[in-house]
């Protein structure tokens, strides 16, 4: 499996070397108060919604005053940014350099709890505005934590961004903010920042509050990395003393526990049976939920595999263009219709997953009274009725005769292997018109179809002129299967702007479509909305503009699992604005509760040579493919597409893989963890009683070793050289046991200490003792 | 600069896709065969803009070897091979001859090549029916299948 990454979240994180910067106090006096102030907070940034509901929880919120108090260098003066000027194009401060670092630190008049950030801009885009930038505070400039990182899109409306202004649910006073610009919209030109305003809590008596808890917060946090070191340092009346003096726990009790029962009494036994017992009652959970899936490809049927001509009509032939949809009860793939390299297809198949059989339920559809072959269609299943809709298809500019444009709605019964025309026309019951590339959902419980975006076919003789007529956009429509009656919910608008070739997930328990990417004529979307179907509510979870999230894609393929509330993207096409448009095949995964995105498999190999090698591994680069998910086993599967190949653009695939996304289990976790202990008591074992030691090590250690992982093997293996000693492999030991300071304390203790970090590290955050060291902090200048 | 075989039609040429003769990294989906200019034998690969997601400008600028044109060399993004070059100053006597405007080529030693087919893969895609360099990707198709 070498040559692929997998990859990790993209965000970059950037570090900037700092150098020398001059230092000025600001002359500037504080702007009369309400100067520039807009009468309303122009545009909030979308992201900002939750931060509304802060403005109408807290009446405190008012604009702060703050003066520049250092800046980088500057080309116009930094005092411009006071003032709101959006016609004066000086009217700004702007670097004169884009070498890092660049920044502008402002001094509140007051200690605030700082909420939010808006930004004035110019009237028109302009190069120097801030594609990317970061905002620190804190009370003094030594000490800034980031507050945001984010940017600007480059136009003239204002952007407000809500900061961070928590620990721990607590909020914390800033005197200092810094804004560090990262990256201007051209590229090599220098950094501008028109009109500033800083809005929070400046009312003294919240923020002494704040100030008292920030205060006593750091003295304790402070004094807990001291007592983590007494006792890792082995000082233990220190530890003793500065504990009762303090009365300050270290750590959750039962950690206290753990460790008595390891590093002070190096009770093995005891300690395995705590680590049972912790595991029992869910305390690895937290940490395993946070852990990164891995991605594992096979291949369900050997790929280009020959095979004699009786059995190739046994499985589907090579397609683009497709649909399939998945029976999670009858665990059985549906697949239909597609585009071949040279027409379009009519086969209904159907898949069954535990006895591996394909089978061919109807060579063509049309013959048994469903639609005809269609590619760049549409289709869902009912599991619970067994029944399989399907809507829409592309049809060849050639073929837009009035009466062809009609959308024609097809229901297959599964049980009884009958179709049904349910209608000739859509648009004629108030459904959609002849749509493709759209997409559709069902909501099974409440038996309704959801029906969103596409290109409407139109007919090319109802334009006289010679020119393309403007592109229509199909908007959300439903359909209520009961009473068979379709529903316009929303036309094409700006609030939800209709689209092709992307993703629509519906979550059966939050009762919310999900609508990703796609692309609306030259425009590539990257916009991530959800709507509330019972409230008709459109919200916009991310409008793409930060680098975090699934890259702008189009022909992706999205499925959903509503028990883990996560969303997964195996993207097809990307648009790199700096690369050529490359079929590059990435599995994302969006994590609903905490709005996350994570990229769980990365393959950017491009070379042909690669792929041939590669190819019964895991799935060529593609599009038009299909992927559909049973959330009950968490397994995905995929099939066919376009490899798109210049050399051969008749090409399509006929590849079936399964996806299955992996976490370490608990058993995993519980297994590494025992072993670790177990290593720990052969390594003491074996410097006193060397033969008890071999036989523990052939049994005990044997026993939670994962013999056919080669890494775990050769850890196992190198562990029998501690028997034979011998200076030069004298442990893991760090630098630092050999400074005489520490040389006094006990080998076996410093080494139980270190295995009781690495437990703990598995242990809920809220009980642990500080992850940092406090000879970390220790400045080496 | 190059002199095309046919050069009042360059619409009936043939495009080809170039490969790199060392990775086979795809370095130009835009070639036309053309011969140089200033030597009328040279055959070579010119097109009207390289992609600068397959190929790089490598800064040194130097005189070609026929001519007094001022050229830099053009590396394969992906192993770093050079696979031709382009013109960023044409000498007066490629100026006055008949060309086929392409400032850009690749060595035929240094490249694999093979014809580019139509949308459909019907037949072999022709200069006169090649899309504009910026509209000639697989986004801009109207149906992806």
């Amino acid at each position: 499996m070498e040559g692929w990454g997998l990859g990790t979240n993209s965000g970059i994180v950037f570090r900037w070397v700092r150098s020398s910067y001059c230092e000025r106090k600001s002359i500037f006096e504080v702007m009369e108060e309400g100067e520039s102030i807009q009468k309303d907070n122009p545009v909030v940034a979308s992201s900002s919604s939750s931060l509304l509901k802060q403005y109408n929880r807290n009446e405190q919120v008012k604009i702060l005053q703050f003066v520049v108090s250092k800046w980088s260098s500057f080309s116009y003066s930094p005092e411009n940014i006071y003032v709101d000027r959006p016609s004066d194009q000086t009217s700004r401060w702007s670097s004169d350099s884009n070498n890092p670092p660049q920044f502008l630190i402002l001094r509140l008049e007051k200690p605030a709890i700082v909420k939010s950030i808006l930004f004035g801009k110019y009237e028109k885009t302009h190069v120097c505005n801030l594609r990317k930038f970061k905002i620190y505070g804190g009370l003094t400039e030594k000490h800034l934590i980031e507050l945001y990182d984010g940017g600007l899109k480059n136009d003239h409306v204002p952007e407000t961004f809500p900061l961070r202004y928590e620990i721990e649910g607590n909020p914390f006073p800033c005197r200092y903010i810094k804004i560090e610009p990262l990256q201007a919209w051209g590229t090599n030109f220098n950094f501008s920042i028109w009109y500033v305003e800083l809005r929070g809590n400046d009312n003294w008596e919240d923020v002494k509050h704040c100030m008292n808890w920030y205060n006593t917060y750091r003295e304790k946090e402070a004094i807990r990395l001291c007592l983590k070191h007494f006792r890792q340092r082995g000082y233990t009346e220190a530890f003793r003393e500065l504990s009762a003096k303090t009365s300050i726990t270290l750590e959750h009790p039962l950690l206290t526990q753990l460790h008595t029962i390891l590093v002070i009494n190096g009770d093995f036994k005891a300690c395995e049976e705590y680590i049972i017992q912790a595991r029992n009652e869910g305390m690895f959970d937290q940490f395993l939920c946070q852990q990164e899936y891995e991605s594992e490809w096979t291949a369900i049927e050997p790929v280009n595999a020959k095979k004699p001509d009786s059995t190739s009509e046994a499985r589907p032939g090579m397609r683009g263009g497709h649909q399939m949809c998945i029976d999670v009860l009858t665990e059985t793939i549906y697949m239909f219709g597609g585009w071949d390299g040279n027409r379009d297809l009519a086969d209904l198949w159907s898949y069954h997953l535990p006895s591996q059989t394909w089978i061919c339920l109807s060579h063509d559809t049309e013959k048994d009274g469903g639609p005809s072959a269609r590619s760049c269609h549409k289709m869902c299943l009912d599991y619970e009725k067994k029944q399989i809709f399907t809507l829409g298809r592309y049809l060849d500019p050639s073929m837009r005769s009035p009466e062809r444009l009609k959308c024609d709605f097809h229901m297959y019964d599964i049980e009884s292997h009958q179709w049904t025309f349910i209608t000739e026309d859509t648009a004629a019951m108030g459904g959609p018109r002849l749509i493709f590339d759209h997409q559709m959902v069902i909501d099974i419980e409440h038996q309704t179809i959801y029906v969103f975006g596409g290109r409407v076919l139109t007919s090319p003789a109802s334009s006289d002129s010679e020119r393309s007529p403007e592109m229509l956009f199909s908007g959300l429509y439903s359909f209520h299967i009961p009473s068979n009656t379709w529903a316009l919910l929303m036309d094409d608008c700006v609030a939800l702007r209709s689209r092709i070739g992307h993703s629509m997930v519906f979550h059966p328990v939050r009762r919310v479509l999900y609508i990703f990417a796609g692309q609306r004529s030259k425009d590539y979307l990257n916009d991530f909305l959800s709507y509330q179907v019972d409230t008709k509510e459109v919200k916009v979870v991310s409008d793409g503009k930060s680098k975090d999230g699934c890259q702008a894609g189009f022909t992706q393929r999205a499925t959903l699992d509503p028990d883990l509330n996560e969303i997964y993207v195996f993207s097809g096409l990307s648009r790199d604005k700096e690369k050529r448009d490359n079929v590059k095949n990435s599995f994302w995964v969006y994590d609903i509760i905490n709005d996350k995105w994570s990229c769980i498999y990365k393959n950017e190999n491009v070379g042909q040579n690669y792929w041939m090698k590669m190819q019964h591994v895991e799935p060529v680069p593609r599009f038009a493919h299909q992927l559909v998910y049973d959330h009950m086993r968490k397994i995905h599967y995929l099939f066919g597409g376009n490899p798109g190949k210049d050399s051969l653009p008749r090409l399509r695939l006929d590849d079936f893989w399964s996806l299955k996304l992996s976490r370490p289990s608990s058993d995993y976790l519980l297994r590494r963890c025992r072993c670790l202990i177990r290593k720990q008591q052969f390594l003491e074992m074996s410097s006193h009683e060397p033969l008890k030691a071999m036989a523990y090590l052939q049994n005990e250690v044997a026993d939670m070793v994962d013999h056919s992982d080669p890494k775990e093997t050769k850890e196992f293996q190198l562990l029998t050289s501690s028997l034979f000693p011998c200076p030069s492999i004298d442990d893991e030991a760090e630098p630092s046991s050999y400074n005489p300071v520490l040389q006094d304390i006990d080998l076996n203790f410093r080494k139980r200490t270190n295995l009781f970090n690495k437990l703990v590290a598995f242990f809920p955050d809220s009980m642990t003792q500080p992850k940092e060291n406090l000879v970390d902090l220790v400045p080496l200048s | 600069m190059v002199l095309t075989n046919l050069h009042p039609s360059f619409g009936k040429k043939a495009v080809y896709i170039l490969d790199c003769a060392m990775c086979s990294e795809t370095v130009c989906r835009r070639g036309m065969l053309a011969v140089l200019v200033a030597d009328g034998k040279t055959e070579l690969f010119s097109t009207d803009k390289y992609d600068r997601s397959a190929v790089g400008v490598i800064p040194e600028i130097f005189w070609a070897k026929s001519c007094w044109c001022k050229i830099q060399s053009l590396a394969c993004l992906n192993c770093g091979a050079v696979v031709g070059y382009h013109v960023i100053l044409p000498c007066v006597k490629c100026l006055k001859a008949v060309n086929n405007g392409h400032r850009c080529m690749f060595h035929n030693k240094f490249v694999s090549h093979c014809y580019r087919l139509d949308e459909e893969g019907g037949d072999f895609l022709l200069w006169k029916h090649l899309k504009p360099h910026d509209e000639d990707n697989l986004l801009s198709r109207e149906c992806l299948r």
